[in-house]
């Protein structure tokens, strides 16, 4: 529940804030060229720092006899004021030889115009009152941001560890939140800051200077650039010289400094008064200077590039929060008189789509089914069939609707027995895959009355491919007939093109394993990389299936295919002749490309999963270190990909294959056992920053996954995790 | 022909004659201050401070100085600002920033010998943001024996000071 507390404030806070926000930001963004520009025209004298305040004076009061101020602004420029026949002017100095050197930069009306808007929205003190408001709540979406993200990836320790990219605005929202967290903190703090001076709700922080206008001397009489406080102090110091208004004995030096105010006798140079400038005056200027960026080209940039995000930010904010699915439930029977209970735990929601189906389904055949959130779990009085179908939340957590569970899983007993499946959705690319499904999965099969009836299935990226094979395994079991439709998810058909065949081998079959390669071109142009997937629609079937595919010579597509006996589709794929043509697209699959950077790389594959390997060996001409495991039932299959593996090891493009074939031979070899027996080689590679790509089986993925992480924690003192995170396992399992 | 010449360069003459004339005269006939407001030490904004040339009638006769250039804020300085829309005078040439408490503003004006001890005063009112107005903060009388003398003020200024320049 806690998240969605989260949630809600977050969005709420963009909400009410966002049109303000927005105009804010985008004056923002032009008020940050403001300070660059001014920078950009340099009246700078280089080395003027280091010139004393009466040096200063000196060389101009060779030039100009009027002068009533000095003035040194935040870019280190130097100006005066001075009366000039009976007018004051306002110049830039040389203060080496005393002489203008530039006029005042005027604020250009474009700056004026923004730096109004951005204050006040051009309504006085109601403007200035909201915009500090929005500050403020800029400031608390930061907040509520940082939490979100926590959670997301478990933990504040983890909040840049690598992120899973889901899509478009989810994934960039998540990055440039991030990246620009710490600036935007600054410019919301400091902007409410500047809106609590303004309503002078943050104390006042004036100097007063108390002098003895009575004892003032003017005996001993000096010049001016001889006082020993001119001489002492540097133009580095200086803010403001304000000279004596006139020669009566009243009118006094006042210097202003960066840390203090000093009031001096215009006669003897003597120190009337001399104060510090409180606490609070060196944090409202340290406000102002981060907030506005005045004086500093570089941290503009940083704060133009973050009031820039920001825009993009309530976009990417709004986009998601508009495209998460609806989450209610609506059911057409009771909890109580229902047969079929499905449990859903969602996150984003997608997992409850996908739900939803087998929902429909059931109704559709005649069936009663109640489903509900897993958070809601109780005693269903007719339940026969149980589905749990649920999500893990970042990394291995229980999602926010499921929370609760196993609590009251632990604490509730049914009345009757009861079969259950489980369906995990998730992603490979996250380190602890279907997490929460398998923990779910342990504490269902502790109760007596309950019966698994299939092993846990696992759902990669959502593909609803793997999510069918469940559908139809289950029915099986359960005996009752549904049959789900690709065109019902809420995730379109993509665009198919048209692929000629080019190459086909014939089926390969020894006990049980019956496989093929088939070689496919592209009648339209494609980018694609080994490691990619082809969704092949077959002959009247709405229904895709995806195949790992090699990029192989001249452009074609390699696909490595098991044939099922009543496998639509790859019954299908066997039946096609020479120049016959294919329906499919090609889904990227970056997670599974070659690593480029990586020294030294393994391959563990299984069957048909060496197929992209395959690709990638060909194009090895770097000629890296590429050791291969390779698991089959016997060697026949091997006779498919000799001549590619044969010819690899020749050219020095695969250094070793190494091979385990379950069903040769007595004691049944597997490849994690041949990973088991080269582990010293293996936990070398991941210390010197190589990759493991693992492709086939879900079974053989966790044999390997396990062999792997005990490698892990017994050679190298780290969970397999570590390494996942930092992308070294790859892996495309089925 | 010829008288055609002869009108226009007694015409060019005379146009000279007064233009060097008015030129002299008004050289001699301006005198030049420099005026100091020195502001107190009060909590807000930085205060927007007019001043105006009022004649012995205690109306305005124009506008000297504005300082503050934020035309937003014009209005809460309401006596003038009637004054000033009704005439339509151009302000833009005579403004300068605003200045906060406790700082000062030094300013330099120039007035026609004719304002000098003939009964006429300069007028300083004041505003500050959400704050009181001050329709009269300090007048200083333009009278040559005490227009040295420190003016005190009541509102946001402390006092002004005028010494010829």
């Amino acid at each position: 529940m806690t998240i969605s507390i989260w949630r809600y404030s977050h969005l709420i806070l963009a909400i009410s804030s966002s049109l303000f926000l927005l105009l804010a930001s985008i004056t923002g963004v032009i008020l940050a060229i403001e300070p660059i520009d001014n920078k950009l025209q340099s009246y700078y004298i280089s080395d003027s720092e280091n010139l004393s305040v009466s040096k200063t004076m000196e060389n101009l009061s060779h030039n100009y006899n009027g002068i009533l101020s000095i003035n040194k602004d935040k870019n280190d420029f130097i100006s005066i004021t001075t009366v000039i026949n009976g007018s004051n002017e306002s110049f830039y100095i040389n203060p080496f030889t005393g002489k203008k050197i530039g006029d005042i930069i005027e604020k250009a009306p474009i700056y004026k115009f923004a730096t109004n808007l951005h204050r006040s929205l051009f309504l006085k003190s109601i403007g200035r009152f909201f915009i500090g408001l929005t500050s403020f709540l800029l400031f608390l979406i930061a907040v509520t941001g940082v939490i979100l993200i926590a959670k997301r990836q478990g933990g504040i320790f983890k909040f840049f560890s690598p992120l899973v990219k889901e899509n478009f605005s989810q994934y960039y929202h998540i990055i440039i939140s991030r990246i620009v967290l710490i600036p935007i903190v600054i410019i919301a703090a400091s902007g409410v800051y500047l809106s609590l001076l303004r309503f002078s709700i943050l104390p006042e922080t004036n100097i007063v200077h108390t002098v003895d206008y009575e004892n003032i001397k003017d005996s001993s009489r000096a010049t001016p650039t001889d006082f020993a406080i001119f001489s002492e102090t540097k133009l580095s110091e200086l803010k403001t010289l304000e000279y004596p208004f006139s020669d009566f004995i009243e009118d006094n030096y006042l210097l202003k400094l960066n840390k203090k105010e000093i009031i001096i006798n215009q006669f003897t140079g003597e120190i009337l008064s001399e104060q510090e400038y409180p606490f609070t005056a060196i944090i409202s200027n340290l406000a102002s200077v981060l907030h506005t960026g005045t004086g500093s080209a570089s941290w503009s940039i940083v704060l133009g590039l973050a009031t820039l995000a920001i825009p993009f930010l309530i976009y990417s904010g709004f986009v998601m929060s508009l495209r998460r699915p609806k989450t209610k439930i609506k059911n057409k029977f009771s909890k109580n008189n229902s047969k079929y209970i499905i449990l859903v735990g969602s996150e984003g929601g997608s997992t409850l789509q996908y739900a939803r189906l087998v929902y429909q389904e059931l109704i559709n055949a005649g069936e009663s089914c109640f489903m509900a959130e897993m958070n809601n779990y109780s005693s269903y009085k007719q339940m026969e069939h149980l589905i749990i179908i649920t999500a893990t939340y970042g990394q291995g957590k229980a999602t926010t609707n499921a929370k609760n569970f196993i609590k009251k899983f632990k604490n509730t007993e049914q009345n009757s027995p009861y079969s259950y499946s489980i369906v995990g959705f998730g992603s490979t690319s996250y380190p602890d895959f279907c997490q929460f499904a398998y923990e779910v999965d342990n504490c269902i099969d502790t109760d007596k009355k309950s019966n698994k009836i299939l092993e846990l299935h696992t759902v990669n990226n959502k593909s609803f491919e793997s999510f069918s094979q469940w559908v139809n395994l289950w029915s099986k079991k359960v005996g009752v007939i549904i049959k789900l439709n690709k065109l019902e998810v809420a995730s379109i058909k993509k665009k198919t093109s048209l692929f000629n065949v080019v190459h086909k081998t014939n089926v390969i079959t020894t006990n049980n394993d019956n496989s093929f390669l088939l070689q496919l071109k592209s009648l339209t142009k494609t980018n694609y990389n080994s490691g990619d997937l082809l969704a092949v629609y077959p002959e009247n079937d709405s229904t895709e299936r995806l195949y790992s595919i090699s990029k192989v010579e001249e452009n074609n597509i390699l696909i490595s295919i098991k044939k099922h006996d009543n496998g639509v589709c790859s019954n299908y794929l066997n039946n096609l002749q020479i120049n016959n043509k294919v329906e499919a697209y090609i889904i990227k699959n970056k997670d599974f490309h070659f690593p480029k950077k990586a020294p030294k790389i393994v391959f563990i594959a299984t069957g048909t999963g060496i197929g992209p390997f395959l690709g990638m060996i060909k194009s090895n001409h770097e000629q890296k270190d590429i050791i291969m495991y390779w698991g089959a039932r016997t060697k026949a299959s091997y006779m498919l990909y000799k001549d590619i593996i044969e010819d690899s090891i020749n050219n020095n493009k695969l250094k070793s294959f190494n091979t385990a074939y379950s069903k040769a031979t007595e004691n049944k070899i597997y490849v994690q056992h041949l990973i088991e027996k080269d582990q010293e080689n293996i936990a070398a590679l991941l210390k010197e920053k190589g990759v493991i790509m693992i492709c086939g089986s879900i079974t053989m993925q966790n044999e390997v996954l396990q062999t792997l992480e005990k490698i892990c924690i017994e050679k190298l003192g780290n969970k397999l995790s570590y390494y996942q995170n930092k992308k070294q396992i790859k892996m495309d399992c089925y | 022909m010829k008288s055609t010449i002869e009108t226009y360069l007694k015409v060019l003459v005379i146009v000279l004659l007064t233009f060097t004339f008015t030129a002299f005269t008004s050289k001699n006939s301006t005198q030049n201050y420099k005026c100091m407001i020195q502001m107190v030490n009060y909590s807000g904004e930085k205060a927007y401070v007019v001043v105006s040339l009022m004649n012995s009638n205690d109306t305005y006769e124009k506008t000297i100085y504005v300082q503050g250039d934020d035309k937003e804020w014009y209005p809460d300085l309401k006596k003038w600002w009637d004054f000033s829309t009704s005439k339509k005078e151009k302000i833009d040439a005579i403004t300068g920033a605003t200045i906060g408490n406790g700082e000062r503003n030094i300013i330099s004006i120039s007035l026609d010998k004719k304002y000098i001890n003939n009964g006429y005063k300069l007028r300083f009112e004041s505003a500050v943001e959400n704050q009181e107005y001050y329709a009269v903060d300090a007048e200083v009388v333009l009278d040559s024996e005490t227009i040295k003398n420190k003016v005190d003020g009541k509102g946001y200024i402390r006092y002004v000071r005028m010494v010829p320049n």
